[in-house]
């Protein structure tokens, strides 16, 4: 577990296009640039959170479909995740292309960095008839995963609190639940059921 | 520890199969709209539609509305006599500073901080970049961008691009140093070198299209063409020499997204702020260099100098090296400086041309700085040679056509 | 009925069967083997192709597409 009060580093990866830069702004009230293409973001946006008694440091990191880079902004995100060892990473996910998203998240996960996962779009989701059981993928992966829509803002303050319920997951265990055990004994685990939040 | 992709990729299967179910979902008008604008015999008349009502908006509102209707008379018809009456001892350094030429009629010619300075910054650049934001806003945020890359991607590979190139391109259009930036969404070292390059040379920034409305308002199209003539045959020429590959297009294409009214006003208020913060005391400091070297009679010396250069080759006075100077400062000022100097309207073309294409304005030459400094020797090489050539070529074409 | 990704036709559809080149690449914007997907548009003058796989479009250059063999429904 890290020391909560030290100030703690939170990367933002994900897909590019998923939402990440709004959520930032979201979270942070920072004036990163949104728009709707992919590659928006191809620097590094810092911004800082205080939520309760903790205080982060969250940094905007480009968009990439895996850290196997393919262009240069691609490079930049691999380039900040190597030189944040310790960081936590929120990994955001596009609701209605969970698998991409999830390959890119089961990279950052191998490298045993602590995890959180953001459901974003969740509003897009809805219009596409696309269903996400957010508190089945928690339990799976065992990290919090938060249903947010960035746009609206809605889940924004709840995925701010869970930050700190950050967890290293373990593949090995991913893959039992994923066979139907229960090797689990985190902290998440328990919280499935407030985690998950707004899952349909 | 250690997965394959293919392991991954199953993982992410049966992760996805647990947690994600998809419904039936209909087509919603986005989506028609998405496949009429990505299609060619549907996609390619509305790419034409929507760049002609881009300009045409930005021309009749930033342009005719703003500036002549409102910015001019208020510069030239009160501003302008105002500070040539109150402003002391006119012949002093100090009244040619701030104020300019005591004879002045507009406040292109004055050519004082003051004056022009202020004149060129609020009454002129603050509203075309204010237009162009709004209706580039409304591209970026609506996706749409993307569709116009698919539709864009064949011309582009052409020049050693791909279609996402339209991005950085477009971005351009806004402001260069953005798009400088942009370019890493490029694959290829290759990629990159010819889009900076082409970015650099051929691409005029918004502020320098709006003062273009003004200085150039008849023959603004002909600067375009010949910058977009350049753009492409030199991007060939580019495509062909510079060592590397060009990938293909591989992108995604996100459904249409209304622009969230926040969304809009915020990017135009951080681009008003940028402009206001970084951009005026720019135009500015660029009025009191270029004022303080035709004190000291530098430029009239490098004006001598340059002159076979100049008259000879590119066929404008030599007096446009005034000009050139404060286009490395800001590529508006240096239009707003042609408007002073007495020549010919194709002459205006070329020199318009030649601001546009010499150098990158300071800026953006720093951002080329840190995003490739190993190449910039190479991209410098490039544009002296882009710059000799193909001003002489403009000229050659003036003088075929017998308007040179 | 086999054919490469290029030669899907106009709102043509099928299941992605193999796919011979830059697999990592196209497998990270959604196409992989197995996933169902329809032909939204192919540019003129071999010009990229637009294809809808999971519901999202994802367009790719023509030598791309036919590295991509498909099923057709």
């Amino acid at each position: 577990m890290h020391d909560h009060h030290d100030r703690l580093t939170i990367l933002m990866m994900g897909n590019p296009n998923v939402g990440k830069s709004a959520l930032f702004n979201r979270l942070t009230g920072a004036n990163a640039v949104v728009s709707n293409y992919p590659g928006t973001t191809v620097d590094v946006t810092k911004g800082s959170l205080r939520k309760d008694r903790h205080s982060y440091e969250i940094i905007d990191v480009p968009g990439a479909y895996s850290l196997e880079a393919r262009d240069a902004a691609e490079e930049v995100a691999v380039r900040i995740l190597d030189t944040h060892p310790d960081a936590v990473v929120m990994i955001i996910l596009d609701a209605t292309r969970v698998e991409r998203g999830l390959y890119l998240a089961l990279e950052v996960i191998e490298r045993g960095a602590p995890c959180i996962v953001a459901l974003n779009m969740m509003d897009v989701a809805q219009d596409k008839q696309i269903a996400v059981d957010t508190a089945e993928m928690q339990r799976v992966l065992g990290i919090p995963v938060v249903a947010t829509t960035a746009i609206s803002a809605e889940g924004v303050k709840h995925l701010a609190d869970m930050i700190r319920k950050a967890q290293v997951a373990d593949l090995s265990a991913i893959r039992s639940r994923l066979n139907g055990q229960e090797p689990d004994q985190g902290a998440v685990a328990r919280c499935a059921g407030c985690g998950g939040g707004g899952c349909r | 520890m250690g997965l394959t992709a293919d392991e991954r990729w199953d993982l992410v299967d049966a992760i996805a199969q647990r947690t994600v179910a998809f419904g039936i979902s209909r087509q919603t008008t986005g989506d028609v709209l998405g496949e009429l604008t990505v299609k060619p015999l549907t996609g390619i008349p509305t790419a034409l539609a929507v760049l002609y009502a881009f300009w045409s908006i930005f021309g009749s509102f930033a342009g005719a509305l703003v500036t002549d209707g409102f910015m001019i008379k208020l510069f030239d018809g009160y501003w302008l006599p105002w500070m040539q009456a109150a402003w002391p001892d006119p012949g002093s350094v100090h009244y040619f500073l701030f104020v300019g030429d005591p004879a002045a009629e507009t406040c292109f010619e004055a050519f004082g901080m003051l004056t022009s300075g202020l004149f060129v910054s609020f009454g002129v650049v603050l509203p075309a970049i204010f237009v162009f934001y709004l209706m580039m806003t409304l591209l970026e945020d609506s996706g749409y961008l993307p569709r116009l890359a698919v539709l864009m991607d064949t011309l582009l590979h052409k020049i050693g691009l791909h279609g996402y190139a339209i991005v950085p391109a477009i971005l351009g259009l806004g402001c260069n140093v953005p798009a400088v930036t942009a370019t890493r969404t490029l694959e290829t070292k290759k990629q990159r070198f010819i889009m900076m390059t082409l970015l650099a040379l051929f691409i005029p920034c918004g502020a320098q299209l709006g003062i273009m409305l003004q200085v150039v308002p008849d023959t603004v199209g002909w600067v375009l063409l010949y910058l977009l003539i350049g753009f492409v045959v030199f991007g060939y020429v580019l495509s062909r020499v510079i060592p590397g590959s060009n990938p293909e297009i591989l992108i995604d294409v996100p459904p249409y997204r209304w622009p969230q009214r926040a969304n809009v006003a915020k990017k135009l208020w951080n681009k008003t702020r940028g402009f206001l913060t970084n951009a005026v005391p720019f135009v500015m400091l660029g009025i009191l260099i270029v004022n303080i070297l035709y004190l000291t009679g530098f430029i009239g010396w490098l004006a001598d100098l340059a002159a076979p250069l100049f008259v000879t080759w590119f066929g404008v006075p030599k007096e446009t090296v005034g000009p050139l100077l404060a286009a490395f400062l800001r590529k508006d000022l240096a239009v707003a400086q042609l408007a002073t100097i007495p020549m010919t309207s194709y002459q205006m073309i070329t020199a318009v041309v030649l601001i546009s294409i010499y150098f990158p304005c300071v800026a953006t030459f720093a951002m080329m700085v840190r995003e490739g400094p190993r190449q910039l020797l190479a991209a410098i090489g490039v544009l002296a040679a882009v710059v000799l050539i193909y001003g002489g070529l403009i000229h050659a074409v003036g003088i075929l056509l017998g308007v040179a | 009925m086999h054919k490469r990704l290029s030669e899907l036709a106009f709102g043509e559809s099928g299941t992605v069967r193999d796919i011979l080149a830059s697999r990592h690449e196209l497998n990270c914007l959604g196409v992989r083997v197995g996933k169902h997907l329809t032909m939204i548009t192919r540019q003129p003058i071999k010009g990229p192709v637009v294809v809808a796989v999971d519901g999202m479009e994802v367009a790719m250059g023509l030598e791309t597409a036919g590295c991509v063999s498909v099923e057709v429904d």
